[in-house]
């Protein structure tokens, strides 16, 4: 449980460190550790495809189609972010921490809900038979991905 | 709920705010897509956490597994969208899209 | 096989692009509108029969074993699909003409059908999370339907409108998060049945407030609208048509209404916040859409205005509310469908979108000045045509149930809708023909059946408007008010 809550403040600081640091690159590789980081909790927490998932594909993929964006984008070195909001930020992001952590502490036991029944079969029968639906949203998604990046990166012969 | 739910929760509700700060805060266009990624952590986490507190730890990780894959497309489709916005304005600056008011 | 409506769409949209490379027009063109085609004569003829015991739940077994591929299709469902279907199909008939000059047309019909795939399996789908997978798959392929002409004004309102739209998505799982910790399922049976042992409130009401901000977002309520008017205007006209007429009613009002009233049931709170919302939106969006000179962006913001009165009409919760806001919203995407099909007629025609330089243009376009006329005079409520019958269907439920005030804000804001629309007609179509515009020419044969085919739907449906109600719009009426009765008495699986 200790090791769990360190690995949770450690996502949560790398998540802000993403949002807060100047250069795009460094930015990316905290949010890759951040997604690490998330997927060794879920590892924790008895989900071993959710943390194979998160690492390969989020720290992995998504890290590297972000580097490649920030390569073919110049790194936006002459977006000037706003002064203001890099201390306005860790302000008001610590007090909603503390109004976050007395939120829950009042609210602890106050959720009802019905008791967990067993969950039977193994995770591939939940997925391909439980969940099938979703299989064919994710075809769906992936071919609406597909072509949004055949649309957005095609020649054009002529102009509009 | 049991207690360690709370505690999931409250860590995922500190990333989703922190994206959404991010959102209201930051003005280059990865950067705001960055605080994007950060609020689906959060939601990750949530979701996955909602299901090891039911003891439904594989149902969860099912949706956990097609909210990833339904971000990659997202992310795909987002960045190709910021690239495109590069090619034609040479800014990532959020306030040079300001030509259309809402 | 109700699964056809998700499962054809989305083998078409595969196949699409290895069509395309052997025929760049022809092939992919039939294709796609003969599913589109296929898909409403389905919905249309075998649905009702289908529906006519009860509704429809399939489980589909795969090589043997039974799988959790649950659909079902009853009153509420039928209904969308068909307008899905109808809008759809005139849309995709209008492209075959106006979107020879973006290119890659057989990408845009594979994201155009994974769209209609998503709408489809949203409203089919029975499980809370398929739901939410739905309408991602529906707003990312829009994403880049909106972007689709890659000009700088495209790419940043379809950057917003992402932007927004995650925002949305993250309260919506949020809400299913909460929902599925209460109840430990996310069937909409299991979950209404599970919600009425566990009576609670406070925390539904979270959930609900969660469920409001993701889906008002997706049916652009105020205030929740702001990226609309950017969208809606710069997407290609007949994606602008999909957009208003279907996507912000499927994504947005058919998911809010199917798990408030039939999941978690209509509390007179929500009641209340539903009703207030929608007439807010409905008066705002009404005064905003005045001020416009963009002839699409007047539309954009009156779809918001009529989803307001859509969302007044459902929220009444009684029967005949429920009815006419059902109505309304079939109506309305019909209408704005056709009205946004001919602002791209009239669009591609003049090279212009300004009210201001338009002038006349009917008598150089007079189809097209026809049929807008009817789509205009059907959403301002003229009769005979099918708006004015679902809004006063409204306002009678409004005064029915005791809401006069109500009542006179949806007849005031009519009467606004009523001069902009007058507004937009006269500046564009009537009046003097200006000289730039001696040369143009109607639009081509397929942008004119497709919008010919929408005015005349309105113009039938306004006259039959008694027998439309009742084979169509009742049953989904009924599976509404019956609220949490429906799902958890008939699609237990």
């Amino acid at each position: 449980m200790v090791l769990q809550t360190a690995l949770l403040i450690g996502l949560v600081i790398f998540s802000v460190l993403a949002i807060l640091l100047k250069d795009l690159l460094k930015s990316a590789i905290s949010l890759a550790a951040a997604s690490l980081l998330l997927g060794i909790i879920f590892f924790r927490m008895n989900a071993p495809y959710a943390g194979v998932f998160e690492i390969s594909v989020v720290a992995g993929l998504i890290t590297v189609l972000f580097i490649l964006t920030i390569a073919l984008t110049g790194a936006g070195h002459d977006v000037r972010e706003s002064k203001i909001v890099n201390w306005v930020f860790p302000l008001v992001f610590v007090a909603f921490i503390v109004i976050d952590a007395l939120v829950m502490k009042s609210l602890l036991g106050k959720v009802p809900a019905l008791p967990s029944g067993t969950e039977a079969g193994a995770f591939g029968d939940v997925l391909w038979k439980g969940r099938t639906l979703d299989l064919v949203g994710q075809i769906a998604i992936i071919l609406a991905g597909v072509f949004a990046g055949l649309a957005l990166f095609r020649k054009r012969d002529k102009h509009d | 709920m049991t207690n360690t739910w709370y505690l999931y929760l409250f860590f995922a509700a500190a990333l989703v705010f922190a994206g959404l700060l991010g959102l209201l805060g930051k003005r280059n266009l990865i950067k705001l897509f960055i605080a994007i990624e950060v609020i689906g952590k959060g939601i990750s986490l949530l979701l996955l956490s909602t299901g090891f507190a039911k003891a439904s730890i594989l149902t969860a990780q099912a949706l956990v597994i097609t909210y990833i894959v339904i971000e990659v497309s997202l992310v795909a489709t987002a960045l190709a969208l910021i690239i495109n916005i590069y090619r034609q304005t040479k800014s990532l600056d959020i306030r040079d899209l300001a030509k259309l008011k809402g | 096989m109700i699964i056809l409506f998700v499962v054809l769409p989305l083998i078409v949209a595969g196949l699409l692009p290895l069509v395309g490379k052997v025929s760049r027009r022809v092939l992919p063109d039939l294709l796609a509108n003969a599913t589109l085609l296929f898909l409403l004569v389905y919905a249309a003829v075998a649905g009702r029969a289908l529906i006519a015991g009860g509704p429809v739940l399939q489980q589909a077994a795969w090589l043997g074993e039974a799988v959790n591929l649950r659909l079902a299709l009853d009153g509420f469902s039928l209904l969308m699909l068909v307008a899905v279907s109808l809008v759809g199909l005139a849309a995709s008939l209008f492209s075959i003409d106006y979107m020879e000059h973006y290119g890659a047309k057989a990408n845009y019909y594979a994201l155009y059908l994974v769209m209609v795939a998503g709408m489809n399996g949203l409203v089919l789908a029975t499980d809370l999370f398929s739901v939410y997978v739905f309408l991602e798959v529906a707003a990312v392929a829009s994403y880049a339907l909106v972007a689709y002409g890659l000009g700088s004004d495209e790419l940043e309102a379809a950057f917003k409108y992402l932007m927004l739209s995650v925002v949305a998505s993250a309260f919506l799982l949020a809400a299913i998060a909460v929902v599925f910790g209460m109840t430990g399922s996310l069937e909409f049976a299991a979950v209404a049945a599970a919600l009425k042992e566990l009576n609670a409130g406070a925390v539904i009401g979270i959930a609900s407030a969660c469920f409001l901000l993701g889906f008002g977002l997706k049916a652009a309520l105020v205030p929740f609208h702001a990226w609309l008017p950017d969208a809606h205007p710069s997407a290609p006209a007949p994606i602008s048509a999909v957009l208003s007429g279907l996507l912000i009613k499927v994504s947005g009002v058919y998911a809010m209404t199917r798990i408030f009233l039939n999941v978690f049931g209509l509390t007179p709170a929500l009641s209340t916040v539903l009703m207030v919302l929608g007439a807010v939106s409905m008066v705002v969006a009404a005064f905003l859409a005045l001020g416009q000179k963009d002839m699409k962006r007047m539309l954009a913001y009156s779809s918001i205005s009529q989803v307001g009165l859509v969302v007044l009409g459902i929220g009444i919760g009684t029967p005949l509310g429920i009815a006419g806001g059902l109505f309304h919203l079939f109506n309305h995407a019909l209408a704005k469908g056709l009205l946004f099909l001919t602002s791209g007629s009239v669009q591609q025609a003049t090279g212009t979108r300004d009210l201001d330089a338009m002038g006349g243009l009917a008598k150089r376009m007079p189809v097209t000045a026809a049929t807008s006329l009817i789509g205009s005079l059907s959403i301002a409520g003229v009769p005979p045509l099918n708006g004015f019958w679902s809004k006063l269907i409204i306002i009678v439920a409004l005064v029915q149930a005791g809401h006069p005030v109500f009542a006179v804000v949806a007849v005031l804001a009519s009467v606004l809708t009523l001069w902009y629309y007058l507004l937009i007609q006269r500046k564009a179509f009537f009046g003097k023909l200006d000289e730039k515009w001696a040369a143009v020419k109607e639009a081509p044969f397929w942008m004119t059946v497709a919008t010919v085919l929408l005015a005349l739907l309105c113009v039938g449906i306004g006259i039959l408007f008694a027998s439309t109600v009742t084979t169509w719009i009742q049953p989904a009426a009924d599976v509404l008010a019956d609220g949490v009765h429906a799902v958890t008495g008939s699609w237990g699986f």
